[in-house]
């Protein structure tokens, strides 16, 4: 394959990749290592270095956006985070001490429960509002932004702000352990734990997620992973598809973001668990 | 000034922050692609997808340094303005964080510039780490 011809279908496909990436709070890596690898035969390593890229750049195009309208929250962003990337930290030295197939295989059950709750929120536009946490208001994980899809003001704040914290950390872990990204978990973590709105769940994740790429995006430069001519398309593509991901995501319902969400879940989970038993599919 | 205060946000300056720097960052991506492309390049060069047992193909930074290198050669290394670009990029979201830590300290939020002051530390800190490990 020529670089022109190359160049051009990478592009193509990193703007699908930003675009679900936006309104899904994923980096696309997901989307994008599959593809490069199956179907361009990119080596592993170069599609990782071009996925750590696509990450920062979906997040930097994305959050700029949603931190505008109000649909991502900085302040909610910067305290989980600190989770996050403790979490990371410490799963970073904890890896090849702890057996990796066992927590596949937990997080793979985990998140098979995710998606129980997923389908069984399917229909709740907004969550149902509840007494304010304590730790919420002293914190001030809260906020508002206008739906342009409901057409009008929704506030909202954080419930549970403890198991959320926790399950921040969690993902933190099994970032840092299994070398994945945590966006799903991040997104899931204040969907269904902290009771937040979806839309504001997968923005302030999109925020977030940039921040994490970007505390180990020098690793990957270091080993020599990131190669210019992969990157660059991705880069471009992908920042292309997070301003149109985010101009489809504000008009969005809650609930259709929601099922767009579902299978990546579902598709986490099996992975996971598939990978946990130790299974090789063709 | 505190009229100025209560039109400040702090979220529109790291959102423009963001915004500016995910600009600028493929905004060099794009100048390197069109320099290598009037030099030739993606007629005369065949993409490796693979990584080689040993050394790296051209494209493949992995320092700063060896970017700035490419940036004073003369006629300049069109890669390495590309590169410049990723690394523009790469940074851009610990800018933001580090531009909302005098952001919320004005705001008089002690709280957010406090945590914001944490998760600077953090992202260098990682940063510093993963670096160190290879």
């Amino acid at each position: 394959m020529s670089i022109t011809v190359f160049s051009i279908a990478v592009l193509a496909t990193s703007i699908g990749a930003g675009a679900v990436g936006a309104i899904l709070g994923l980096g696309g890596g997901i989307l994008l290592i599959p593809i490069l690898t199956v179907f361009y035969g990119v080596d592993l390593h170069y599609a990782m270095g071009a996925s750590i890229v696509s990450v920062i750049a979906t997040s930097s195009g994305a959050a700029a956006s949603y931190l505008r309208t109000g649909l991502s929250n900085l302040r909610l962003g910067l305290f989980l985070v600190i989770a996050t990337i403790t979490g990371a930290l410490v799963g970073a030295l904890l890896a090849g001490v702890v057996p990796v197939r066992v927590l596949e295989l937990i997080l793979g059950l985990a998140l098979s429960y995710s998606a129980f709750t997923t389908v069984k929120q399917l229909r709740d536009e907004l969550p149902e509002s509840l007494p304010d946490h304590p730790l919420a208001l002293r914190f001030d994980l809260g906020g508002s932004y206008h739906d342009l899809r409901l057409q009008r003001e929704v506030a909202y704040r954080a419930q549970r702000v403890v198991h959320g914290f926790a399950a921040m950390f969690g993902a933190g872990l099994l970032s840092g352990m299994l070398g994945i990204g945590s966006g799903a978990f991040k997104v899931l973590a204040m969907d269904y734990l902290m009771r937040l709105p979806m839309k504001v769940s997968t923005a302030t994740s999109n925020f977030m997620i940039g921040l994490t790429a970007a505390a180990s995006a020098s690793i990957y430069w270091s080993r020599g992973d990131i190669h210019t001519l992969i990157a660059a398309p991705v880069a471009i593509g992908v920042l292309v598809g997070a301003y149109l991901g985010t101009t489809l995501m504000a008009r969005m319902r809650n609930t259709t973001v929601r099922k767009l969400f579902l299978p990546i879940v579902v598709y986490l989970a099996l992975s996971m668990i598939v990978r946990g038993l130790g299974l090789h599919l063709p | 000034m505190s009229a100025l205060r209560s039109t400040f946000s702090v979220e529109q300056l790291v959102a423009r922050v963001l915004l500016a720097g995910g600009l600028l960052g493929i905004a060099l991506v794009l100048l390197g692609l069109g320099l290598y492309a009037a030099h030739g390049g993606f007629h005369h060069h065949v993409l490796l997808l693979n990584r080689p047992p040993a050394g790296n193909p051209p494209g493949v930074f992995v320092s700063v340094r060896q970017v700035l290198d490419g940036l004073r050669r003369r006629p300049i290394e069109p890669l390495a303005v590309s590169a410049l670009g990723l690394v523009l990029l790469m940074v851009t979201p610990v800018v933001a964080v580090a531009a909302a830590v005098p952001a919320f300290w004005w705001m008089g939020d002690r709280r957010y510039t406090i945590i914001a002051a944490v998760v600077l530390a953090m992202l260098v800190l990682s940063a510093t780490l993963a670096g160190s490990v290879h």
